[in-house]
């Protein structure tokens, strides 16, 4: 039979050496340890689960060990021996495979194609594409992969799902033996879920070393035979399964989605936090949304915002909670409804949200909050240069401009010595700074702001926390999305915690000041069973 | 190769990204000054070269505007003649319904910027409400402009019938002072260099001190982000092809009164091609949200130069070609750097 034989050989290959490691491995960007000294070793015949919450390092390990990244210090070892990766491809020959969370595949192409793209069999010294054999062994690596589907259509016809087979088997053709899968499930139904589930099981016991990065921590403890748990660039805790098939760590505890979720955010809330302020009571509410969302991607939100008010919005990454901020100032279609001060509107434009206060600062900032080639005077003034234009915009008052660039530079403390360079020659701190800095010079009523401190050191980031309390405290209403819950906790009256497009949950200002909120927010956003304080509605 | 070697050779670099086009410009005039003997160093000399290229520098700062937005335009040349075509002949028209002589110019004037302006904004309206590339957009007005032109005159020559003052704009100008030519009279400034400077001071101010600068220069560089930022961004960029459109015309007006006749097979052929390459010489990025004026005027200049002393020299037009070639590749390869 099949099924023991694959289990012998997945025992040979557990008493060999690890087939790939990192040891001491630290990974500096600016202003940001991304990781610090971490050793990991992933062996062959085991499925290895890296969890931690949102920038604790995971991807950036993924980017290490696929060879898209060469560390600051420490080595990576591939069968024992120190060894380099050039770049992705250089990975990909050494057998290491990496499914990314958005795929990598050509839309045009067949599924066919895609599997074998690279590697095409060819005949005629190598100038024409064997086709037959192309769809032949497409076939073979589906079929080892129990995925069943028409190997000539594009792939763009395809489910996420079974992209997500093309691009295992895609990995199988290149003979992978590493197996890297970034959040594999995050866009999967439950039954499509499982499956994959399945199947990484399968590829384990053939002898492969499977993985593979989760939020979904259900999964992390049915499957995983090995979790590494990474915390603001350290490696935490480790689990590994003892001879009851339990996970359990060095120090004798036992991997449930509770341990994991503690060991996840482990961390001390400092006082980098300003005291919470009061909301305005009694005020007319700056902002309320209506069954809001973003068309296709969130729904049935509701929630109330006034001045003063801190709201913070959590949920994994892909719960749409930035889609519904974008819908809010016009960036996406929107459905349901938004009130202003009490009067309903709908804008189709962010500079329209900005005529009526609403503002939106994007996670994005090299991408989309910032234009990181232009000089930081450019970027501070650019939505508010109606302000500073005369004469029909014919001329820009370059006096005005330059005292308001550096008045915001002294009241937000950014260093930035000379603001006519591209604002890309500053930290990403001082960055976030302007980045906020220029959404406040319109004057807003309500600031979405979403990830205030991605990327930025923990100076800045007690800064920005500051900041934000003070523009509440003044009677801006703001709405805080974020991924690091601490941050949440320590700023927001309170917090809604978004999943799969809607609002799972909500923490009151209460509740938050309780011990185990962190713990509470991430089973909300990870869709568990609510547990015991979190019946009382 | 020792470090202070390499520092040298990136510095090296740097330099030339920056000043390339200048030190080009210098190299090609001292090169056409002994080439042309004392000649080439003088005031006429000089003036004909910009009279030369007023045209072609008026469609390549537009174009500058246009590139720096992250798009390109390759009707430019077609938008030439059709303005030019449509405004000859409404004022010919005018002037046979008996309109005096400086209305109906000063209309034709108007109405060949108009037909420019027109014909820029379908083509903005093409990329931004139709979302079609600029290229593939531009592409098809580079055929249907002058085929447009074409059938109005039925391929043939449109004669002007103001008898003095249409040749006038384009032949007359202001009087250099001090400057005589050999045989002792007075030299003048062409109209058409006038206009080419005002444009480009003025394109040069829009850039850096205006509102439409800014933030065209913020779409080219990340239309996303610009978007996020709140700045209109369709708006913008339909503008841009609109006042591409109206400085075509611009050149067309230049061009028709000059030769006091639209031949339209031939007026603007090919121009497109020595705006964009201009621009490009004058090292203005074509990936957008990066460009200087002055670099593209004295890209203009260069390729003038290049074109007399290939002619002097005695170069069969048909090698030219190839050497404007090599000279755009280099140019691009020399500025490469960071940015392209």
């Amino acid at each position: 039979m099949e099924l023991p034989s694959a289990k012998e050989v997945g025992a040979a290959a557990n008493a060999t050496l690890p087939r790939m490691g990192v040891r001491g491995i630290t990974v500096e960007y600016p202003g940001v340890r991304a990781l610090d000294n971490v050793t990991v070793d992933f062996t062959a015949g085991e499925i290895h689960a890296i969890v931690g919450e949102n920038g604790a390092g995971k991807s950036t390990l993924m980017k290490v060990l696929s060879g898209a990244l060469t560390p600051n210090a420490g080595e990576l070892l591939r069968n024992g021996e120190p060894s380099t990766l050039r770049g992705p491809r250089a990975a990909i020959r050494a057998g290491i495979s990496m499914v990314h969370q958005e795929l990598n595949l050509v839309a045009t192409l067949s599924v066919a194609e895609n599997v074998l793209l690279g590697r095409e069999p060819t005949f005629l010294a190598g100038i024409a594409v064997d086709r037959s054999q192309q769809r032949e062994r497409a076939r073979a690596l589906l079929d080892m992969l129990g995925a069943k589907m028409d190997l000539d259509r594009a792939v763009s016809e395809l489910s996420i799902a079974d992209c997500q087979y093309v691009e295992i088997a895609k990995c199988l053709a290149s003979e992978a033996q590493v197996l890297i899968l970034d959040e594999p499930t995050a866009v999967l139904g439950e039954h499509e879920a499982r499956k994959l589930l399945q199947l990484l099981r399968r590829l384990r016991d053939e002898g492969r070393a499977v993985l593979f990065i989760s939020h979904h921590l259900d999964e992390v403890v049915e499957v995983a035979d090995r979790v590494s748990v990474l915390r603001d660039g350290r490696l935490v805790a480790r689990f590994q399964r003892n001879t009851l098939g339990m996970l359990q760590s060095e120090d004798g505890m036992i991997a449930t989605e509770d341990t994991l979720a503690q060991a996840m955010v482990g961390r001390e809330l400092g006082s980098i936090y300003p005291p919470k302020g009061s909301a305005k009571s009694g005020a007319t509410a700056a902002i309320e949304l209506i069954e809001f969302g973003a068309a296709d991607r969130s729904r049935d939100i509701s929630v109330t915002v006034f001045p003063g008010e801190i709201v913070g919005i959590a949920g994994l990454v892909g719960s749409g909670r930035t889609e519904t901020a974008e819908a809010i100032v016009g960036l996406r279609r929107p459905v349901g409804k938004i009130r202003v001060a009490g009067a309903e509107r709908t804008f189709k434009h962010p500079r329209a949200a900005m005529r009526h206060g609403v503002t939106y600062v994007s996670e994005d900032r090299k991408g989309r909050g910032l234009h990181i080639s232009l000089s930081s005077v450019a970027n501070m003034t650019l939505p508010s240069l109606d302000a500073f234009s005369q004469f029909g915009g014919a001329r820009i008052d370059a006096v005005a401009e330059h005292s308001v660039v550096m008045r915001w530079i002294n009241e937000l403390a950014i260093r930035c010595a000379r603001p006519g360079l591209p604002i890309s020659s500053l930290s990403g701190g001082n960055q976030q700074k302007f980045a906020l800095a220029r959404w406040l010079e319109t004057r807003p009523n309500v600031l979405i702001i979403d990830e205030p401190t991605r990327g930025v050191d923990i100076g800045a980031k007690a800064e920005i926390y500051r900041i934000i309390a003070a523009l509440a405290q003044e009677g801006l209403a703001c709405i805080v999305i974020s991924s690091e819950l601490p941050e949440l906790i320590g700023l927001a009256h309170r917090v809604l915690v978004m999943r799969q497009g809607s609002v799972a949950g909500e923490v009151t200002r209460e509740q938050l000041a309780e011990p185990g909120c962190e713990e509470r927010i991430v089973r909300i956003a990870s869709g568990l069973r609510a547990e015991r304080q979190e019946t009382h509605e | 190769m020792s470090k202070s070697h390499t520092g040298m050779a990136v510095r090296m670099q740097r330099f030339l990204e920056h000043w390339g086009v200048l030190v080009a410009f210098v190299l090609l005039f001292t090169v056409s000054a002994f080439k042309q003997g004392g000649d080439f160093l003088s005031i006429e000399n000089f003036r004909n070269l910009l009279n030369q290229n007023a045209a072609v520098g008026i469609l390549a700062v537009g174009m500058t505007l246009v590139i720096i937005s992250a798009g390109i335009d390759l009707s430019v040349g077609s938008m030439v003649v059709l303005a030019a075509a449509v405004g000859t002949t409404a004022m010919n028209a005018l002037i046979e319904a008996g309109w005096s002589e400086p209305s109906a110019v000063v209309s034709g004037a108007l109405i060949t910027i108009l037909a420019g302006t027109a014909a820029g904004a379908l083509n903005g309206a093409l990329i931004v409400f139709g979302r079609i590339a600029p290229f593939i957009a531009t592409l098809g007005g580079l055929a249907a402009f002058r085929s447009i032109a074409l059938a109005i005159a039925e391929a043939g020559e449109i004669r002007s019938q103001s008898p003095t003052m249409f040749s006038a704009l384009g032949r007359g100008g202001i009087p250099i002072p001090f400057a005589e030519n050999s045989a002792g009279k007075a030299l003048t400034l062409s109209w058409s260099t006038v206009i080419f400077f005002v444009v480009a001071i003025a394109a040069q101010w829009f850039l850096s001190r205006a509102r439409f600068g800014r933030q065209l220069v913020a779409v080219g560089a990340n239309e996303t982000a610009a978007r996020y930022a709140g700045v209109p961004v369709a708006w913008i960029r339909f503008r841009v092809y609109a006042l591409m459109g109206a400085l075509a015309g611009v050149a067309g007006l230049v061009q028709s009164s000059r030769m006091n006749s639209v031949s339209t097979a031939q007026l603007g052929l090919g121009s497109e091609l020595d705006a964009i390459a201009a621009v490009v010489i004058g090292g203005t990025s074509l990936r957008g949200g990066f460009g200087r004026i002055w670099g593209t005027v004295a890209g203009v200049l260069i390729l003038g130069m290049i074109t007399n002393i290939l002619t002097i020299s005695g170069v069969s037009p048909y090698w030219q070609g190839a050497v404007k070639g090599a000279v755009i590749v280099l140019a691009v390869l020399v500025q490469r750097g960071s940015r392209a």
